[in-house]
């Protein structure tokens, strides 16, 4: 990245830079469980995240700027995450999907089970639900496109983090009502 | 297993297995049970391993499927280990269980990977999750369902889960728990208890109950007051109350569909009493007079009606290829 993570890009500059990445988020799918199966619904015809700039697919962690963390963790699989985690490029975004990936989920108490993926490596987005619908999944890589387009790349970079965005934590019951 | 005797027409039965086991085994051999579908034969654990030679061998039984292998904590009677075993020449399902020597803080149970090399993985589970060593195998250790460093062994009903230490279980564990006296623990129903299959459904049928006795009664008042409409509206507008107009609206709808629906239910009576004019008054009266039954009148009645019409219409054909000559004759 060059100079960028030391030298703050002027407005225009920062303006069609933040464009072009937030439109080419390679993704790659950590799928562990059952909420794999709703990320991949969300990436195929019908829901289509390829419409608003998500690769997926990609050809490794080192090839991609966002990772989908989608089911349930456990304490054996975490390393791995972890590993995978840190064998991408900065800058680097991470969706966390359901909520087992979020907090454990059903599995709160279990013996096995990770309790959040935060737990071993920073959140961008959280996405709430058991699983979530893919919709919930293109409301979650929306809103993390709108932090990349007003971001500051070298704040990103010197790990100046924005605290995580949670779905529907401003109104958790306002679902029913439509008016 | 050089010569397989067993087939699926000469398979033994339970009693004869056990009573074969039993022949070769002796005392090692202890009581069986029909558990869950599957014949249950309690094996000592010195005979543990002998007795799944001999059902792998036996040329007669030829246990050759080594199913799954689990362990069971026995609470203060220490851990049980249970095989099942798969013939696939004979179809037949067999459990081998066994109590583990050394209680509660040392269980061990032969291994049986010299028999079945598939158990090897199975017995390092039942180490992984209940600490049962298994003299015999290769090795057990790492562990591989947890993590390597994991202490203690998770399904052991003492194992205290570190979660519901800091947070209890919220709600009741088992369908009648029990306190310390042995008595049934009743909970009381609170506000925001989920509500029981039963519950839910007379909810349900409440709502919908109520949910349509507004609008039986609304369209019986409609028929009434239908002719004083124009002058309500009136008297409405004055008031300019958006939430009468609601209403109104509302009640058009109601009312609109009661139309349909009463529209429906008429088209459905006509559909179905229209076969009924396809019968021949004629022949069916005549049958039912013979003493026919009505199923069966209705069925002549109908095959004569059909008759005539085909008949009628043969003649209306002719008739009608004449007056259409006639016509043409006229242009």
């Amino acid at each position: 990245m060059g100079l960028m993570d030391q030298v703050e890009l002027p407005q225009p500059v920062k303006y069609v830079f933040n464009w072009g990445r937030k439109y080419s988020l390679w993704c790659f799918n950590f799928g562990l469980a059952c909420c794999a199966i709703e990320f991949i619904a969300a990436s195929t015809s019908r829901h289509d995240f390829i419409r608003h700039g998500v690769i997926p697919f990609a050809h490794g962690p080192r090839q991609a700027d966002l990772l989908v963390v989608s089911g349930t963790l456990t304490d054996k699989m975490a390393p791995a995450v972890k590993r995978l985690y840190e064998e991408m490029p900065e800058p680097k975004y991470v969706i966390s999907f359901g909520s087992c990936s979020n907090c454990g989920g059903p599995y709160w108490d279990s013996y096995s089970v990770t309790k959040g993926v935060d737990q071993i490596i920073p959140v961008d987005v959280y996405v709430p639900g058991c699983p979530p619908r893919p919709e919930a999944l293109l409301d979650g890589i929306i809103a993390l496109q709108d932090r990349i387009q007003n971001e500051s790349l070298k704040d990103r970079m010197a790990d100046r983090r924005k605290d995580p965005i949670t779905l529907g934590a401003d109104a958790p019951l306002a679902l029913g009502s439509s008016s | 297993m050089s010569e397989v005797l067993a087939r699926r027409d000469r398979a033994l039965t339970p009693e004869e297995t056990e009573e074969l086991l039993r022949d070769r085994l002796g005392e090692q051999v202890g009581s069986s049970v029909q558990e869950y579908g599957v014949f249950t034969l309690w094996i000592h654990p010195d005979g543990w391993q002998e007795a799944a030679r001999v059902l792998a061998d036996e040329p007669l039984l030829a246990y050759d499927f080594f199913d799954s292998l689990f362990g069971i904590d026995a609470r203060e009677d220490g851990f049980d280990v249970v095989a099942v075993l798969y013939s696939t020449s004979t179809g037949n399902r067999i459990a081998l269980r066994t109590r583990c020597e050394g209680g509660r803080e040392a269980p061990s149970c032969p291994s049986l990977t010299d028999v079945y090399r598939g158990a090897n993985w199975m017995e390092r589970e039942a180490y992984d999750m209940f600490g049962i060593e298994f003299p015999g195998h290769p090795s057990v250790e790492p562990r591989i369902l947890t993590i390597e460093n994991f202490e203690g062994w998770p399904l052991r009903k003492d194992f205290h889960l570190a979660s519901r230490v800091a947070k209890p279980w919220p709600g009741v564990k088992e369908p009648a728990e029990l306190d310390e006296d042995g008595n049934v623990i009743e909970r009381e129903v609170r506000i925001g208890d989920a509500p029981g299959p039963y519950d839910l459904d007379k909810a349900m049928a409440d709502q919908a109950r109520q949910r349509n006795a507004p609008a039986i009664e609304e369209a019986e008042q409609d028929e009434d007051t239908s002719p004083d409409d124009p002058d309500t509206p009136a008297e409405v507008a004055t008031d300019a109350d958006a939430a009468a107009g609601a209403a109104a609206k509302a009640e058009d709808r109601r009312k609109a569909q009661a139309d349909a629906r009463a529209a429906k239910a008429a088209e459905r009576a006509g559909a179905d009493s229209e076969p009924a004019e396809d019968l021949d008054q004629e022949t069916y009266d005549q049958l039912i007079a013979e003493g026919k039954s009505e199923r069966i009148a209705r069925s002549k009645a109908k095959a004569a009606f059909i008759k005539k019409r085909r008949a009628q219409e043969r003649a209306e054909s002719e008739g009608g290829a004449d007056s259409d000559d006639g016509d043409e004759g006229d242009a």
